[in-house]
């Protein structure tokens, strides 16, 4: 386990050092302005547009801010001083072309290389026997999805993730309450926890604890957007096309409403881990997702690869579709510019979308292998209800 | 388990070892150097007889193109956009043409040509003109007359002025090899540069 664990290290810092998404350098930009003193980023952001090198709203909410910008406060003699000229400059080459981008990123993304470990370990906690342990530590540290979505695009949805996954080793405990709070501390980082609410409020066994473990994620969330909450916070991170993407398909709300409707009307008894995986199935099989939205679900994809090892190549399948569709979008930074680290030079390279677009159309292709992913993803969540227990 | 480790590892090699040589084997034209910078506000209009001529040398062999930013105000250029390319003795080596309704406002527009051989050190003119526009329909460079040495000067209505528009050149690689060892080569001196090993 202990080679297992340094070779997985190896390769995250290999690609934490070499593949750069811009968007690191965009919210570690506006995270920097808490060592500077800064508590509302939202309004900071808004009110100092004019003067400020970098435009963009901060789209993420509190708990990313504060976690970001605390642990660039923490490693800003490591980052050192030029650190703050690289991270708020504007021009597109000079940023990759820093010597020291290497260290940036490495150091940036240093926090996602000890959650993604701990996550490692946590899975492990799901399963009794040896065996299984293991299988859920190679499944997670060893697939190429995870380590591209975390490293390459810099997800900080691994903050939240990490919650998720607690509150699902509560709710493993029947720990409900505890599981419900650390949903609400997940969607201070990112909202798409809140999404299981009405889950939480059929679990309940009797109406007190129904409307407990449906209002505490909420309460807890609003805690947490209380000091921030101003005209800016709404309109950079709550009503952003980051929070409110999930809904601009028609079939994501109606796939919604079937699974709790489902749930209300004909499933005797609630098991949470099933409505779970098969809320963001749904979500990723008819909305146009942004590739980091994937690791919300790939924890519980590894659980219930162990669990269900007739899924495990499928779910490899789906993740191999999932991940081709984003880098099938017209921009850049979703498939060649991811490179720029090396040379600039690939700003001339054609993305794939228009070298398919020679001998096919780029957007059928997109929609059939979204066809795929949700035929596949609505028959999984078919049988994972019909053969009920998992987690 | 063990086929998972394994196909793991050489993806993981593969992306961050093989696959910048891969892409870089679409890359047909190389950048002299990076565009320089320009101030949004200094900009020459362009429609009828309206054109700007610029003076450059080439900093390489096998010129194949020349880029600059272009401004197409409400995109109401639709007219073609012509870059006719002069030797030093103003005899037309090349000329290009895209129409207008391809350039979006602001635009860094690349004008392609029949490669020109031997052209390191040399010096060239290029004309930008959209003859067929009215002023209505006028597209906008930008200049400067801070300009790195190579961008001489240039000529609109009738003045010669230093510096000019900020262009790139590109250049036909002389090979595939030899833009797969510029990239790596690239690459490691920036992974060795001191600073990236020091803390402040």
């Amino acid at each position: 386990m202990r080679k297992l664990l340094v070779l997985a290290i190896f390769l995250r810092v290999l690609v934490a050092a070499f593949l750069f998404h811009p968007d690191i350098k965009t919210y570690n930009y506006q995270a920097s302005f808490l060592k500077k003193g800064v508590f509302n980023i939202y309004t900071y952001l808004v009110e100092n547009k004019k003067s400020l090198p970098l435009k963009d709203d901060f789209v993420y909410f509190p708990l990313t801010y504060l976690a970001v910008g605390s642990y660039q406060w923490i490693a800003s003699p490591i980052l050192g001083k030029s650190f703050d000229s690289w991270v708020a400059s504007a021009g597109s080459s000079s940023v990759v072309e820093d010597p020291n981008i290497f260290k940036y990123l490495v150091v940036l993304k240093l926090p996602y290389l000890i959650l993604d470990i701990v996550i490692a370990f946590l899975l492990m906690r799901f399963f009794e026997n040896k065996e299984d342990k293991k299988k859920a530590f190679v499944y997670w540290l060893f697939n190429p999805f995870t380590i591209i979505m975390i490293y390459v695009f810099s997800n900080v949805d691994i903050f939240p993730v990490i919650f998720t996954i607690l509150a699902f080793l509560m709710i493993k405990k029947q720990k409900l309450f505890p599981a419900s709070v650390l949903l609400g501390v997940a969607s201070g980082f990112k909202l798409y926890p809140l999404l299981f609410v009405p889950f939480l409020f059929l679990a309940g066994r009797n109406l007190k604890e129904k409307f407990i473990l449906a209002a505490t994620p909420l309460v807890t969330f609003g805690l947490i957007i209380l000091p921030f909450i101003s005209g800016a916070f709404f309109q950079s991170a709550l009503v952003s096309g980051l929070t409110t993407g999930i809904f601009t398909s028609d079939f994501t709300t109606l796939g919604l409403s079937l699974l709790f409707f489902y749930a209300v009307l004909v499933d005797k008894k609630i098991n949470l881990f099933n409505y779970w995986v098969s809320l963001f199935l749904i979500i990723f099989s008819f909305t146009l997702f942004h590739t980091q939205w994937l690791l919300w679900i790939a924890p519980f994809l590894v659980i219930l690869s162990v669990k269900k090892s007739i899924y495990s190549r499928l779910i490899f399948f789906f993740g191999m579709v999932a991940l081709a569709i984003p880098v099938l979008y017209q921009d850049r930074f979703m498939s060649i510019s991811l490179f720029r680290i090396y040379s600039t030079w690939y700003d001339l390279v054609p993305t794939p979308f228009t070298i398919i677009q020679k001998v096919y159309d780029s957007n059928n292709l997109m929609a059939f292998l979204h066809s795929v992913l949700a035929a596949g993803s609505l028959v999984m969540t078919y049988k994972i209800f019909k053969e009920k227990e998992v987690l | 388990m063990k086929k998972l480790i394994w196909f793991t590892t050489i993806t993981i090699l593969f992306l961050v070892f093989i696959a910048p040589a891969f892409l870089a084997l679409g890359i047909k034209m190389i950048p002299g150097e990076n565009q320089p910078g320009y101030d949004p506000a200094q900009r020459l209009s362009i429609y009828q007889t309206r054109n700007v001529t610029q003076q450059f040398t080439s900093q390489d062999a096998n010129l194949s193109a020349i880029g600059t930013s272009i401004r197409n105000p409400n995109l109401k250029n639709k007219k073609d956009i012509i870059l006719t390319l002069f030797n030093e003795n103003m005899e037309i080596i090349r000329t290009t043409t895209i129409n207008g309704q391809n350039v979006e406002d602001g635009n860094f527009i690349k004008f392609v040509f029949e490669i020109v051989p031997n052209s390191e050190n040399k010096t060239y003119f290029i004309s930008l003109s959209s003859p067929d526009a009215g002023p209505e329909e006028m597209i906008e460079v930008f200049y400067s007359h801070n300009m790195p040495g190579w961008i001489e000067q240039y000529t609109y209505d009738q003045e010669v002025q230093p510096g000019g528009l900020p262009i790139v050149l590109y250049f036909k690689p002389v090979s595939k090899f030899a833009v797969i060892k510029d990239i790596y080569s690239n690459w490691f001196s920036r992974l060795l540069h001191l600073n990236s090993q020091k803390t402040s």
